[in-house]
């Protein structure tokens, strides 16, 4: 016997998170994306009917979080007393009160008078770059295995599905900026590459091969075809969100795989 | 009273533990702990498998090939174990350090503490113990674990489940002296030819050190006792410079994206 | 324990669970003490730890007892007497009996009659079986006179009476042989009897190698003499045998050829089980005993006539039992009060008498044949805790009436509406016409009064908190009852006992009944013939001399004197004259306890002496005078006539003055020593509803022993029930060997049937190398374990593994065989 364990049983606990929290991965990432969409093609005086839907997808999706949030918590009445203390070392911290920051300035940004809504998506924009990162950072640092060992990767993971779900809800919002579609190419490249990486690391599931397929390779390939053709790219951006989506539920279920599965070290 | 700055622990030595559980029922009769289901495992004589948010003391009992003319107490090596396991208070306490509530605090005893009036049962604690240890109990939504009897400590009482523990297998005290204690132990084990008598205190790992300790006999990893536990604020900055890196892309990828193919 | 009280005086343990702290080797055997007497089991640990001391279990499965021992050996369920036997054989063989000890402490110089003949001669039989009971007059010491009939041989008597010290015979000076060489003496018998008892026959048929069995033997021999102790625990793993009482005599004897009774470190540390199962033989819950030892007088016997003819039969001339008029006068004093005169012998005719066997099993069996019309159920759960259950049960609904007292609605309480009878539609409920009537009872936080524990301490518990709802103290209810019932008393002869009763008590006053049981003098050696005192309990009398000393938590010295009160007198560690030489010396520096003080002229000492405490160890004893003051200085087994330990008992035993091996009732094996397989004298109860297997009987190939785990407790009333008991030991499992698996096909946590002659029941397998398949006579022998706590009520449930056991009756205590049977499993 040369990795004795305790009778084969798990010395983790899994994660008790449900449905809720994945969704709200998707959605906080997708939210805070678009906040970053927004500011960048206002700034560049995009259209500005991307720029109020990218705002628009920015407030609904951080007014969608809170509830997806809270409903998780085994004492929702009890949501607030996250704001009791701000603690940099927790990441839940960290993304709880940039939640709270963005979804202030990502309301603002589309119901504030005129004059704020700038500086308020300015606000949201910074706050997004958070937003679509700092989940990773929350998996990442863990003591799950299947998590943390992926710390470096997850939050670049995130960001860029974040990314590639904002462009692609944009691209089906019927926005076809070139910038769209190069930032969605991008992303779907970072995912392939960062499918091949954990493909390279262990034996993904079954989910998080699905997810990676419908994130990285397959939309790629369908983008690199949308050059030419817009289906192409309405179908890459619909498959984009499914991958999206199922890369945040593939990564919780492996952290209770991951939980559940005897020590070894 | 105890004197506010007293860091206490408990060492517990499996090597005097007669697997009875008192300590285990004792914790719940004090802390009003419910019962954790009602289910045969066939692992041994342990039907409550692990800590958790109903379990805060809990007695492994480790099963190996007898050999007839051998004890337990042989030297020779290892046939039934007991070891009663608890939250290790750790001296960095993954628990503690993810908690964004501030629900979980160190007390006065160096202990690692979770206000059950400030828990908003998020789960994040759950997972980022490296010993599996807290839980979120699943009808009352909050996160549990041993609470070092704060309560009893507090008037100079002695946890229940070292009270209660009829062959000081549980020894509770101040830390420091309990090492000493885990030290002269050892030595007198190993002097008896119980070589395989080791101390697991995670000291080097980034935890730092725990404030209940074991003595067990053979690999701990038998035990569920991890060998390079971690402290998962070890990740942060890998993961935040990840997290920064691919802001910074996002945020210069998406101006340059549209500076260039901002408009149909 | 019969075992015990012939071999040394009194049944009780003969040292305190603190005291096993200072032996130098422990031999835990037919108990599981880690984990069935878990708090006594620090003083293991702690003599293994602190001493050195070696722990050595001898134990079928290795259990949690084994896992702190330093060796354990396996052993055939029911073979301990061929391992006993064999150390006893060791001993006498090695020469590392103790023979300053034996010579001068023990009967083993004593010249026994020459017309005695042994198993060895009779083939399994000693002299005097005359078809269906023995008669012991041919175990007497030479020159000793028979007396009419001998006690704990009749056959209504169970066999607490005891021998009281010699009421089977008058011991003039018994004639010794102090070299130890005559062929009649004990010692040569002994030897003789034991010589076919080797290390190969403990490895044919106890299953343990030879090699290993010597190491142990040597191992606690060796650990015994002047200047070393080693002590015995044991508890139900023995006395649950057809051959319970020889099983503890043969560990007597070892002990007594050891040197390890009444010395610090040594002794036999008969493990009780309830709380105050000491106290309830004390103060007897069993039938054929009255307070304090004195015997209940038999219908059939000349004891029964009169309060003289039960005294002269009963006391011994020399020796403590001297003083039985004392006791029973002041016994029948504390009774009938003023009622009790010496004209009417104090009211001795309206005790009850025995009319037959009223243990357990004699009256359960009367209330199958309908026989029996009510029953009052206090604190037992038969129904569960009973062997062959169904019969239990099943007898249950032939009652007009049966009253439960307990703190939950138990499977006793139920039988009529859940038990397996009724599942399986074998019985109705609506043709059970008993009627229940279940009181619930306050527990033993809810109510004050003592418990006297296993090695005799009586401690008093204060009330923690009111009993809830209705419950009240079964105390209260008894006083209550006794009221009604005296209220009903008619004037007719048969209630002028009723009548005559004092029954003064206020409601739920403990405190009145312990004065009533001290009686009113300083203690028992105050206590007088003549009607003048008064007294519940002779050997408890003391403890609450101007102060209830139960009550005391002040513990001074090794003893811890001061907390509790132990009986007698205080003494912790019983025969203590016996750690001091005939001289009156320490043996050794290391092992004194008490001695005596030539400057104060007395005995003095870590405890307190159980011996006269000014007798000199050169008084050389007065026929004369009788009782105590007969037996000379060095004479330690006060309460024997002789003064001497009993290495063999010349009568008081039902099946023999030495312990011989016989098989299970229900075995496989054929004994190889003698012809006579089983103890001819035990009451296998055979009948329709009480079958056995044959033996051998191809059916059921396997052992079968049963035992406790430590989260349940017995029946499991009172663990099944609470949440935080159940769920650590949730659902009966059969702990059986790899190697039984697989032949049986079963994997761990399968289902599995065990089937014995009197029905089958279901467990999940427990598949564990701890439970070893062993090789016996030239076999390969699998065993299975089951705990026997389920039943059909409680937060957990399993089904009842006393359904699977035979009532039989061991013939000096009554008690069934619980350890080592046969039996099949198959997966379910
Ligand atoms: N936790 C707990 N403690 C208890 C009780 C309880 O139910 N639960 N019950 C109390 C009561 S009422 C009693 S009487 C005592 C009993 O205390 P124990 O006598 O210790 O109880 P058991 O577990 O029945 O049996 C002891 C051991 O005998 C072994 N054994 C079985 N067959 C044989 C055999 O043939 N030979 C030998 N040498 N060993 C054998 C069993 O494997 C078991 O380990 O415990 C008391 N203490
Ligand atoms: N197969 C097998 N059978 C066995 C044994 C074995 O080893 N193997 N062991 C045998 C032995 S040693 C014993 S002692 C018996 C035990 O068998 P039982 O005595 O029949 O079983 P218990 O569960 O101890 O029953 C005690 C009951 O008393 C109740 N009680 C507790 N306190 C009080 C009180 O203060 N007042 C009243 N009125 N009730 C109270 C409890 O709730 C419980 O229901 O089992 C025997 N049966
Ligand atoms: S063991 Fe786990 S729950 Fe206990 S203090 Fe350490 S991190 Fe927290
Ligand atoms: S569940 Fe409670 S204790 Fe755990 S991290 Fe969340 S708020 Fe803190
Ligand atoms: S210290 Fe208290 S809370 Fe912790 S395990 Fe012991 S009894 Fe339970
Ligand atoms: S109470 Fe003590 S001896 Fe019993 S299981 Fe717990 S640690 Fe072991
Ligand atoms: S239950 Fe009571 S009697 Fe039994 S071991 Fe525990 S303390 Fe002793
Ligand atoms: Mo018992």
């Amino acid at each position: 016997m040369s990795e004795p364990t305790y009778h084969d049983l798990p010395l983790l606990k899994p994660p008790v998170w449900t449905w809720e929290i994945p969704l709200y991965f998707f959605i906080g990432g997708a939210a805070g994306a678009a906040a970053v969409i927004g500011f960048a093609a206002r700034v560049n005086g995009a259209k500005p009917s991307l720029v109020r839907d990218a705002r628009w997808m920015a407030a609904i999706g951080a007014t969608a979080s809170a509830p997806l949030l809270i409903s998780d918590l085994g004492r929702p009445e009890r949501f607030l007393n996250m704001l009791r203390v701000f603690k940099p070392q927790s990441a839940m911290s960290v993304g709880v009160w940039t939640l709270a920051g963005f979804g202030a300035c990502a309301t603002g940004a589309v119901i504030a008078p005129r004059p704020l809504r700038d500086v308020a998506a300015a606000g949201s924009a910074l706050l997004g770059l958070v937003m679509s990162t700092y989940t990773g950072v929350l998996l990442g640092v863990t003591a799950i295995p299947a998590w943390n060992a992926h710390a470096a990767t997850l939050p670049a993971h995130f960001a860029a599905s974040a990314l590639a779900s904002a462009t692609s809800l944009l691209q089906l919002r019927d926005h076809d900026e070139p910038a769209l579609h190069a930032l969605a190419t991008l992303a779907a490249a970072f995912e392939m590459w960062t499918g091949f990486q954990l493909e390279r690391r262990q034996k993904p599931s079954n989910v998080m091969r699905t997810a990676g397929v419908l994130s990285g390779p397959l939309p790629l390939a369908l983008r690199l075809l949308g050059v030419k053709s817009k289906r192409a790219r309405r179908v890459a951006a619909a498959i984009t969100i499914a991958g999206s989506l199922v890369t945040r539920f593939a990564w919780v279920e492996a952290g209770k795989t991951s939980a559940a599965q005897a020590m070894r070290s | 009273m105890q004197s506010e700055s007293r860091v206490t622990g408990f060492f517990t030595d499996s090597t005097l533990c007669i697997g009875c559980k008192a300590c285990e029922v004792a914790c719940k009769e004090w802390n009003g702990v419910p019962d954790d289901g009602f289910r045969w495992s066939g692992v041994s004589y342990d039907n409550t498998l692990s800590l958790g948010h109903s379990t805060w003391r809990h007695v492994k009992f480790v099963e190996r090939q007898p050999e007839i003319g051998r004890g337990g107490n042989a030297p020779q090596g290892i046939t039934w174990e007991f070891s009663s396991d608890v939250c290790k208070h750790c001296e960095n306490a993954g628990c503690l350090e993810s908690c964004p509530t501030g629900s979980i605090i160190r007390t006065e005893f160096g202990s690692v503490y979770v206000q059950p009036d400030i828990c908003n049962g998020c789960g994040y604690c759950v997972v980022s113990c490296p010993f599996g240890v807290i839980d979120r109990r699943p009808d009352d939504g909050r996160a549990f674990k041993c609470t070092m009897c704060y309560d009893r400590q507090k008037v100079g009482e002695t946890p229940a489940c070292a009270k209660a523990c009829p062959t000081q297998s549980i020894l509770f005290g101040d830390l420091d002296e309990l090492e000493r204690a885990a030290d002269r132990r050892i030595a007198q084990l190993h002097s008896a030819g119980m070589t395989d008598a080791t101390i697991w205190n995670p000291k080097e790992s980034s935890v730092g050190g725990t404030h209940a300790f074991f003595l067990v006999r053979g690999d701990p990893r038998a035990y569920n006792l991890p060998a390079n536990p971690e402290m998962p604020t070890k990740y942060l900055k890998p993961a935040w410079t990840s997290a920064a890196a691919a802001a910074a892309v996002l945020v210069v990828g998406s101006l340059l994206a549209f500076a260039v193919g901002g408009r149909r | 324990m019969p075992g015990l009280g012939t071999s040394f005086g009194r049944g009780g343990a003969t040292t305190a669970q603190q005291d096993l702290a200072n032996a130098d080797a422990i031999l835990i055997m037919g108990s599981s003490m880690a984990e069935n007497h878990p708090v006594g089991f620090q003083w293991v640990i702690e003599a293994r730890e602190k001493n050195g001391a070696k722990v050595i279990h001898v134990d079928p499965r290795f259990n949690r007892t084994s896992a702190m021992a330093d060796h354990w050996l396996p052993l055939r369920a029911g073979s301990d007497l061929v391992f006993l036997g064999a150390m006893i054989r060791y001993t006498i063989e090695n020469e590392r009996y103790f023979r300053d000890y034996v010579v001068h402490y023990t009967n083993a110089p004593t010249i026994l009659r020459d017309d005695f003949k042994d198993t060895e001669d009779l083939d399994g039989l000693f002299s005097g079986w005359d078809g269906k009971k023995y008669d012991p007059k041919t175990w007497l010491y030479e020159g000793a006179e028979p007396k009419e009939s001998a006690p704990g041989h009749r056959p209504s008597g169970g066999g607490h009476g005891k021998d009281r010290g010699g009421e089977a015979q008058n011991v003039q000076k018994p004639i010794r042989d102090e070299t130890l060489q005559n062929p009649r003496c004990v010692f040569q018998v002994l030897k003789r009897h034991f010589a076919r008892y080797t290390p190969e026959l403990v490895e044919q048929l106890c299953g343990i190698p030879k090699e290993r069995f010597l190491e142990i033997a040597d191992i606690y021999t060796s650990a015994s003499g002047p200047e070393k102790t080693a002590a015995i625990c044991y508890a139900v793993g023995w006395t649950q045998h057809s051959t319970g009482v020889q099983i503890i005599r043969a560990a007597a004897i070892l002990q007594l050829l050891l040197g390890n009774i009444g010395r610090p470190g040594g002794g036999i540390m008969a493990l009780r089980g309830h709380a105050s199962i000491q106290g309830s033989t004390d103060i007897p819950t069993l039938y054929d005993i009255l307070p304090g030892y004195l015997p209940m007088p038999a219908l059939d016997d000349n004891d029964a006539q009169s309060l003289s003819k039960y005294i002269e039969k009963h006391r011994s001339p020399k020796g403590w039992w001297y003083n039985i008029d004392k006791y029973i006068v002041s016994l029948l004093k504390s009774y009938y009060g003023d009622a009790a005169t010496r004209e009417n012998d104090f009211g001795f005719g309206w005790l009850p008498r025995l009319t037959g066997d009223h243990s357990h099993f004699g009256y359960w069996t009367e209330m199958q044949d309908g026989k029996l019309e009510g029953l009052f159920i206090m604190g037992q759960n038969p129904a569960v805790g009973a062997p062959n259950g169904k019969f239990e049960r099943t007898a249950l609904g032939k009652l007009k009436w049966l009253v439960v007292r307990d703190m939950v609605e138990n499977e006793s309480a139920t039988f009529w509406k859940d038990s397996p009878e009724v599942v399986k539609g074998e019985i109705k409920p609506e043709e059970i016409e008993t009627e229940v009537f279940l009181f619930p009872a306050a527990s033993h936080v809810e109510k004050a009064g003592t418990f006297t524990n296993t090695q005799r301490l009586m401690q008093w518990r204060e009330k923690a908190v009111e009993p809830p709802g209705a419950c009240r103290s079964d105390l209260q209810f008894m006083i209550e009852l006794g009221r009604m019932m005296k209220a009903r008393a008619t004037g007719t002869p048969r209630d002028a006992g009723l009548r005559a009763l004092t029954w003064d008590y206020a409601d739920d006053d403990s405190d009145a009944v312990l004065r009533e049981i001290q009686g009113n003098v300083k203690d028992f050696g105050d206590l007088k013939n003549d009607g003048t005192t008064t007294c519940g309990c002779w050997i408890y009398s003391g403890v609450y001399d101007g102060e209830n000393k139960a009550l005391k938590r002040e513990p001074k010295g090794r003893y811890a004197h001061g907390w509790g009160y132990a009986w007698p007198l205080d003494r912790r560690i019983l025969y203590n004259r016996c750690s001091a030489r005939p001289d009156g010396a320490p043996w050794s520096e290391r092992k004194k306890l008490v001695w005596w003080d030539e400057a104060a002229g007395e005995w003095t000492g870590d405890d307190v002496p159980d011996f006269t405490k000014k007798k000199r160890p050169d008084y050389p004893g007065d026929e004369e005078r009788g009782g105590d003051e007969a037996l000379p200085g060095d004479a330690p087994f006060i309460m024997h006539p002789d003064g001497a330990g009993w290495i063999w008992v010349p009568s008081g035993l039902k099946d023999g003055p030495l312990p011989a091996f016989y098989e299970p009732l229900e075995s496989n094996i054929a004994n190889p020593l003698y012809r006579q397989q089983t103890n001819p004298a035990a009451n296998k109860m055979e009948r329709d509803d009480n079958v056995y297997a044959t033996s051998p009987d191809p059916r059921f190939p396997y052992i079968l022993t049963t035992y406790r785990l430590t989260e349940h407790h017995t029946a499991g009333g009172m663990s099944r029930t609470l949440s935080h008991l159940a769920e650590l030991q949730p659902e009966l499992f059969a702990e059986i060997s790899p190697e039984l698996a697989e032949a049986a096909g079963v994997a761990n946590g399968d289902r599995v049937k065990i089937s014995t002659a009197r029905g089958s029941i279901e467990a999940r397998a427990l598949v564990t190398a701890r439970m070893p398949s062993l090789n016996v006579d030239g076999r390969r022998v699998h065993q299975v374990g089951l705990p026997y706590h389920f039943g059909y009520r409680g937060l957990v449930t399993g089904d009842v593994v006393n359904d699977l056991l035979a009532i039989s009756e061991e013939p000096n205590v009554r008690i069934f065989e619980s350890k080592g049977l046969t039996c099949s499993l198959s997966r379910a």
